[in-house]
Parts: C-alpha cells; sequence; structure tokens
C-alpha cells in the first residue's frame, strides 16, 4: 500500500467518529435490518467473542475506540498482506 | 447489511455457508497465481471498503446508511478477486468487531461478498457495451447502475434468508413477506447512494488511472 493511500486512510478513520459516533448517536443509528428486525420482533443472540464489539475499546472514550478499531481493521489487512507476500508470493518465485 | 446471530435458523446459516466457503475457496485458489501488485490492490480497496464503511449518514426519513462497496470491488478488482477482498473485510468485521453474527457470516459473505460483488461486475460490463464508451460519464452513469442494482439484490436476498429463516423456525408464519418487500425497497431506494458512490469513484479513477479498472477489460 503506497505512503499516500495510508494517509487518506488515516484521514478517513479519523473522521470516522463524526459519522459513526456521534451523528449516529444523535439520530438513532439504525439501518433497514433493524427496522425489519422490529417489526419481526428479532433480537440479536447474546454472545460475545471479541472485546472491540462494536467498534469500541473497553475504557476508552467512544470516539477514541472507533479510531483505535479502524487502525486494529487497517492493520490486520497489512499484517495479512506481509504474511501472503512472505510465505505465499516467495514460494510462487 | 450485516445479519446478526439469532436472526438466521440452522439449516439457512449451513447452507450459506457452504454456498460462500466455496466460492471464496475458489477465488482464493485463483488468487495463488497473484502478484504483489495485485495483492497490495486487494489489501488497499479492502482496507477503504473497512473504513468506508465505519462512515455512516443518516438518511432523512429514519434510516441510516454506508457503502458496501461489493460492486465497487467487482469492477475495480474482477468477480474472483473483488469477492475475496470483500470476504477479508467482513471475516474482520465480524471475527475482530462483531459486526455481524459468526453464524450469518456465510448469509453475510453469500449477499455482500458474492452476490453483489458479481452483480455489480456483470451490470458494469452489460451497460458500459450498451453505452458508447465515447458517451460522458459513461463510468459514472455503469457504476450508478451496477451499485444500485446490486445493493438492491443483496438486500433483497438478506430479506429472503431472514424470512426463509422465519418460516422455519415457525416464528412470524408470515415473516418473508415482512421482511422480503421490506428489505428490498429500503435496499432500491438506498442503492441510489451507493451507486452514486460507486459512479463518483469509477469516474475519479477511470480519469486518472483507466487501465485498473478490470470491469472495462
Amino acid at each position: 500500500m503506497s505512503r499516500r493511500h495510508i494517509y487518506l486512510l488515516i484521514a478517513l478513520i479519523v473522521i470516522s467518529p463524526v459519522f459513526g459516533v456521534y451523528l449516529a448517536n444523535l439520530v438513532g443509528y439504525h439501518e433497514p435490518l433493524d427496522i425489519i428486525a422490529e417489526e419481526l420482533g428479532l433480537s440479536e443472540a447474546e454472545f460475545n467473542w471479541t472485546p472491540l464489539k462494536d467498534y469500541m475499546v473497553p475504557g476508552l472514550p467512544e470516539w477514541l475506540g472507533y479510531i483505535l478499531t479502524g487502525i486494529i481493521g487497517v492493520s490486520i489487512m497489512l499484517l495479512l498482506e506481509a504474511i501472503v507476500r512472505h510465505f505465499i508470493l516467495r514460494k510462487n518465485k | 447489511m450485516h445479519i446478526p446471530d439469532g436472526f438466521l435458523d440452522p439449516y439457512t446459516a449451513i447452507a450459506t455457508y457452504i454456498v460462500s466457503l466455496a466460492i471464496v475457496g475458489y477465488a482464493i485458489k485463483k488468487s495463488s497465481l497473484l502478484d504483489e501488485i495485485v495483492l497490495a490492490r486487494v489489501i488497499t480497496l479492502s482496507a477503504f471498503i473497512f473504513v468506508a464503511q465505519m462512515i455512516a449518514w443518516p438518511v432523512p426519513g429514519g434510516t441510516s446508511l454506508h457503502l458496501v462497496g461489493g460492486a465497487l470491488a467487482g469492477i475495480l478488482l474482477g468477480p474472483w478477486l473483488g469477492a475475496l477482498a470483500m470476504a477479508i473485510v467482513l471475516i474482520i468485521q465480524c471475527l475482530v468487531f462483531h459486526d455481524g453474527g459468526i453464524t450469518a457470516l456465510g448469509a453475510n459473505m453469500l449477499n455482500m461478498a458474492i452476490v453483489s460483488v458479481f452483480m455489480g461486475y456483470v451490470l458494469y460490463r452489460t451497460v458500459v457495451k450498451l453505452i458508447h464508451s465515447n458517451v460522458k460519464f459513461v463510468r459514472f452513469i455503469a457504476g450508478l447502475i451496477a451499485g444500485w442494482i446490486s445493493l438492491a439484490l443483496a438486500g433483497t436476498l438478506a430479506g429472503l434468508e431472514i424470512g426463509i429463516a422465519g418460516y422455519i423456525l415457525n416464528r412470524i408464519s408470515y415473516s418473508l413477506m415482512i421482511s422480503l418487500p421490506s428489505m428490498a425497497m429500503w435496499h432500491t431506494i438506498l442503492g441510489v447512494i451507493e451507486g452514486s458512490i460507486t459512479g463518483s469513484i469509477l469516474s475519479y479513477i477511470g480519469s486518472k488511472y483507466p487501465k485498473v479498472i478490470e470491469g472495462e477489460r
């Protein structure tokens, strides 16, 4: 990934809490799926496997957790790229 | 559009897992021929779609939306690598951030990483061929239609899966009659915005780097 792409991603991650946290809390974020779930009386099963559920980090304010989880998500992808490049592409050469 | 745990019955969950894993598995097999440049493109697009999905806009009328990006991935990378890029996004969202249920990951991949990606790719190619390539805004128009219809279809399929699950689990006997038209209607409306964003991004990329759009080859 080029440096220019990384800078752009960082800029988007930094502004993301404005939409994903502030505006979402302001208007009560819900997608069409939530509307259908209400109509059908569906509720999400209560089990969890990650401390980063809903892009939040325990102990941190929502907006900071949102930024941090954005960075974590992109970092995992970059790590995946490095692993594939190291083990698979080198093997193919 | 990420279906959470508890919405699907075991049969639908298993069936969608099998279909999705078979197609994504085939995409991985095909991608074993990729080189470093293509790998970088797949990961870069995955990262941008992941971040774009975090930017949710409230919509007047009582709902919210974010870019799904399935059509965009299919058009830019081709259907197989596009499906792989979307699968990477969805698996990380599910496993790390609990965005979408682990029992519904197969269905979510089927809707957003397969149907949306393949339909977006096919529609884009069809529209570009139908409209003369010299026409101004051809990329925007083709991207608009591809993004719009692919999101509408993916949402409709999610509604079908939830409706079938309701029928199998005897939740509400008429659940399909609610979930299918509601999801189809909402995603057909919101698809206009998905299509507009897809078309705008393709217009920009096409003006700067026309050779990177796989849907035009």
